[in-house]
């Protein structure tokens, strides 16, 4: 029977990162997960909202709780920011009754809508590795994808309580699901940490920095790409990284796609992108 | 014995609860279907609870049947001395309603058993009533002192876990030897304690070891003497006398009467008391201590067992009572509840309390944390780095190991078994200095026990060590902290304090803080280590001059006291909001996940970066982008990049990217993901938006988009 969820495409499916949304579909259906548009959905806030007003990102977020309620489906994300700022506001407010009630009431008063705390919000990985299972996915592969791979994860993603059975700091999933895939999976130190995007505009001399240190890690360790689990982070790292070599003097160039496009290819989806991306591997070079 | 008779499983389920409930008291029980005995078993147990349906027209059920005939045979066996208690189960509806049970109850009482407390007769909703029903049955017989084992030895055949065997069958432990929880959990575990004092000091001592009692697994009960009813301790299994004496040797006031009894005709016999006796007296005095020897002497004469000699104490006796307590003490918790004293247990009584223990658990909610543990395979992986050579690696150690270990010992037992070079910071378990990084984890090692440091990973566990990341190296994973120093001492993080009124208390005048604010000043500042909080931005390594979390949250700390004078609050606004403040901390995710410090700390983070882009206007880069990341969302329920690369970064920036390859890289975004030209019309109608992985123009509207844009105008009006 398939999974059901509500489906959070994350903050830049729509715009600068289409191929987000043209591999889910695919990818969810062949793995039995079957999406349904969480409608009138906003922005997670990506941490930024919160900068300037840190409760209306968590009413916001609340919004979309009570939209995910009533649809009586937990969300899944295939970005690691909008899974990582959805599940800390959920806990907030699970924690927290006073401003629970609180943030109710400016729902009720505002949209009509009450959320109830009754909701779960899930990465694709985790609901691949939690819920599907490794074996079936292994049984869903037409195109192993049989490179060194570096999973970047981010920091977002990783916090006690979002990263589902894994573990925070020396997370497993992500290698695990590349190799399912007849990928290599390469151990680096980086593959937590964050590459700055929300000060991507502000402090970019320090995010290029982060950046090129961040793909030099996975280049260091043997990595032919680097695929992420969180598509804001794939921003910096793939439309950045060339400005990041220039601007540190370290190779940074290398191939960098999302999950969703892993798995997409891997099952078969688009074979004529995978045949694009072996060539960028093994010629270009990014 | 617990015996059910059952046909659907309800008095069966009934009487494995009572099992559970017999243990948990320290008892041994055993479970028995009626079909499992023979009649001819069922003297040789003292105790028996019977747990029995009835079937059909008041019959038994069928794994009763064989023995309630066998109990009605010719030559039906005594029961005399022994005790039972009859559950039954039955339905009303039915005429023989728990027709068997009370058979059996009749039965047991016409053979000579003793009746423990009246038959509860059960209807379909049994659940509460034979709950009741089995509380005060095991409760009576647990203080009874007579659900217990026979020895093993004793019986053989298997036999000895029954609730009771025979009265004849000599003393029973209550405890194997080795269950060192079960003794101290279970059972009673009173220990009497009684003072005769004249100037309250033996008062006052008693007191202290009743509450260190509590670290034995003893419930102390302190009683003066003066009162005190002297027969009642033949009930009792530990009793420990304190005693001053007075004049020439002579009994305190409130301890004369009680004396007199004890040596009187009526004072009880103590057989099974186990007893300990510290006497407080003055060597000056030509009876030193007489009051203690004779209570000594007395209880002795009486039957009860001395369990330690008696501890004659000097007008000092905080010391050598202090020494005596902690060799009386455990002697007192090896008695178990049947009086039997487990002489085997007491050195492992004195370690449980000392802390050493392998943990216990006890019913009063308290637990001991299990510091030992069994050996597990490691891989240690250190951070190497040689300050002569610049030369840097990574050495890696298979070992095998105890799980308790705190990493920092591994790494001290790796410098002193593998390889004296090693360098890492050594101190107390919680020296901030000491922290390094594991796997990404920042933590303190001494704190940090080898099996919980990493996830267990096909049976073994795997450790990446590293020095803390944003300081230099000095060698290994020795860091040098000066460089945070320094940062800290550029905040000038001295208080400048205003001046304000102060409050007259009995001290003096003294100044006060509102309780609220100067926790919330303490929360801030709670990360325990700095050094720690400093790494655990990823910014922090890559951003020059950021001061860092550390003392970023020190110094807001300092912007919220009260006591903080105008000027000073102004001067820390200003290098907040300066290019090395708290905009420079480009990911507060890095910050937020680390569980080494409490996440308020990392909350204040952010109200202080709040804080300083409100006052800024939301102007510079980093309040644009934050002001107009916040409007685009309120505009259509989406983010709109476009209008926050135009916004924020300007005509300027916009024309580096152009030249930097960033927008080349946005353009030809579909040459690398296979993916479209133009991202529907708008890409072609205004380009360069659209084309590629440039970003939207515009935005469609979220559905129920007036939703969003009330909730903005609820919340914060100024987008």
């Amino acid at each position: 029977m398939a999974l059901k969820y509500a489906y959070h495409p994350g903050n830049i499916a729509h715009s600068s990162a289409t191929e987000v949304s043209q591999t889910m579909e695919p990818t969810a259906r062949s793995l039995g997960i079957e999406l349904f548009p969480m409608d009138g959905a906003t922005s997670c806030g990506a941490g930024i909202i919160r900068q300037a007003n840190d409760l209306l990102q968590v009413t916001l977020n609340a919004r979309n709780f009570a939209i995910a309620e009533s649809m009586g489906m937990d969300i899944i994300t295939p970005c690691a920011a909008t899974a990582g700022n959805l599940n800390e506001d959920l806990a907030r407010l699970k924690r927290d009754s006073l401003l629970l009630a609180k943030t109710n009431e400016v729902l009720q008063r505002t949209t009509g809508l009450t959320m109830s705390g009754d909701v779960g919000v899930h990465h694709l990985l985790h609901v691949i590795i939690d819920e599907i299972g490794l074996d079936k996915v292994s049984q869903k592969v037409r195109n192993p994808i049989d490179f060194p791979i570096a999973g970047f994860y981010g920091p977002n993603m990783q916090q006690e309580g979002a990263c589902g059975e894994d573990d925070v700091f020396d997370p497993q999933y992500l290698e695990m699901l590349i190799k399912a895939l007849g990928g290599e999976p390469i151990l680096w130190e980086s593959r937590t940490q964050s590459v700055g995007v929300p000060g991507l505009f502000s402090e970019e001399a320090t995010v290029l920095r982060q950046i090129a240190s961040t793909i030099d890690d996975a280049k260091s360790e043997g990595a032919s790409m680097i695929v992420s689990a969180c598509t804001l982070s794939h921003t910096a790292l793939d439309v950045y990284q060339g400005k990041a070599g220039r601007a540190t003097g370290i190779s940074t160039n290398i191939p960098v796609i999302h999950l969703t496009e892993m798995l997409a290819f891997a099952m078969g989806h688009y074979n004529n992108r995978l045949a694009q991306l072996r060539t960028r591997i093994a010629v270009i070079g990014d | 014995m617990i015996l059910f008779g059952s046909e659907s499983g309800n008095s069966e389920d009934l009487a494995t609860i009572a099992e559970k409930q017999a243990k948990s008291l320290g008892l041994t029980p055993s479970v028995k279907g009626m079909d499992e005995v023979e009649v001819s078993d069922l003297p040789n147990f003292q105790n028996i609870l019977i747990f029995c349906s009835t079937w059909g027209e008041g019959e038994m059920p069928d794994n009763a049947v064989d023995l309630w005939e066998a109990a009605n045979g010719d030559s039906p066996p005594s029961m005399s001395g022994c005790n039972f208690a009859v559950c039954a189960l039955g339905d009303t509806s039915y005429e023989f309603f728990c027709q068997s049970g009370k058979d059996w109850d009749e039965w047991f009482e016409k053979q000579g058993a003793t009746r423990l407390l009246d038959r509860v007769d059960c209807d379909v909703e049994y659940d509460d009533p034979a709950a009741e029903f089995t509380t005060n049955a095991i409760s009576l017989i647990a203080s009874s002192g007579t659900g217990v084992a026979n020895p093993p030895e004793e019986e053989p055949s298997g036999e000895s876990e029954e609730l009771s065997g025979d009265g004849a069958s000599g003393p029973q432990a209550e405890t194997d030897s080795g269950d060192l929880e079960g003794l101290l959990s279970s059972g009673d575990r009173s220990l009497m304690l009684l003072f005769g004092s004249q100037s309250g000091n033996s008062e006052g001592l008693a007191a202290k070891i009743s509450k260190d009692a509590k670290s034995y697994g003893l419930e102390g009960e302190v009683h003066d003497m003066d009162g005190f009813d002297f027969n009642s301790l033949s009930g009792k299994k530990r009793v420990l006398i304190v005693c001053s004496t007075w004049g020439e040797g002579e009994m305190p006031d409130n301890a004369e009467d009680l004396w007199q009894f004890a040596i009187s005709d009526s004072a009880s016999r103590l057989e099974g008391v186990h007893f300990a006796i510290c006497a407080l007296g003055d060597t000056s005095y030509e009876f030193f201590c007489q009051s203690g020897k004779d209570w000594d002497g007395q209880l002795e004469q009486l039957g009860a067992t001395r369990i330690i000699d008696r501890l004659d104490c000097d007008v000092d006796y905080d010391a050598p009572a202090a020494e005596w307590i902690l060799e009386a003490l455990p002697a007192l918790a090896a008695v178990d509840s049947t009086g039997h004293f487990h002489e085997e247990m007491v050195d492992a009584i004195k370690m449980y309390a000392s802390g050493s223990s392998a943990g216990a658990e006890g019913e009063d909610g308290f637990s001991m944390p299990e510091v030992k543990s069994e050996p597990i395979q490691a891989s240690v992986s250190v951070f190497r780095y040689d300050p002569e050579t610049s030369s840097t690696g990574t050495d890696t150690w298979l070992c095998s190991l105890p799980g308790h270990m705190s990493v920092l010992e591994v790494l001290r037992t790796l410098k002193a078994s593998q390889d004296g070079t090693l360098t890492f910071r050594d101190g107390y378990p919680d020296d901030s200095n000491t922290a390094i990084s594991i796997n990404g984890r920042l933590v303190l090692p001494g704190l940090c026990r080898l099996d919980s440091a990493a996830p267990m990973r096909e049976g073994s566990v795997s450790l990446r060590i590293e020095p803390l990341p944003g300081f230099e190296v000095i060698r290994d994973l020795a860091i040098d902290p000066w460089s945070l120093e320094r940062k800290r001492e550029s905040s000038k993080p001295w208080m400048v304090a205003a001046t304000r009124e102060g409050a007259h208390t009995p001290q003096g005048v003294m100044g006060k803080m509102d309780p609220a604010i100067a926790s919330s000043l303490h929360s801030m500042k709670d990360f325990g280590s700095q050094n720690i909080l400093h790494s655990s931005s990823d910014a922090v390594p890559h951003a020059n001059g950021y001061l860092g979390p550390a003392v970023i949250a020190s110094t807001w700390s300092r912007r919220n006291d009260p006591r903080t004078s105008p000027s000073k609050a102004e001067e820390i606004d200003k290098m907040l909001s300066s290019p090395i403040g708290i905009k420079a901390e480009t990911d507060l995710a890095s910050i937020n996940r680390q569980s080494s410090f409490p996440r308020a700390v990392s909350e204040s983070l952010l109200v202080a970066k709040n804080s300083v882009l409100t006052g800024d206007g939301f102007n510079g880069k980093h309040g644009k982008h934050v002001w107009w990341y916040t409007w685009t969302v309120k505009s259509s329920g989406m983010v709109n990049d476009t209008v926050i690369y135009r916004q924020a970064l300007g005509p300027f920036a916009l024309l580096g990217n152009l030249f930097s390859g960033v927008t080349a890289r946005m353009v030809l975004g579909f040459t690398r993901t296979g993916g479209n030209v133009f991202n529907g019309m708008l890409g072609m109608v205004a380009p360069p938006a659209g084309i590629g992985k440039m970003p939207k123009q515009f935005n469609s509207s979220v559905e129920n988009h007036h939703e969003v844009v009330a909730i903005f105008n609820e919340m914060d009006g100024r987008f």
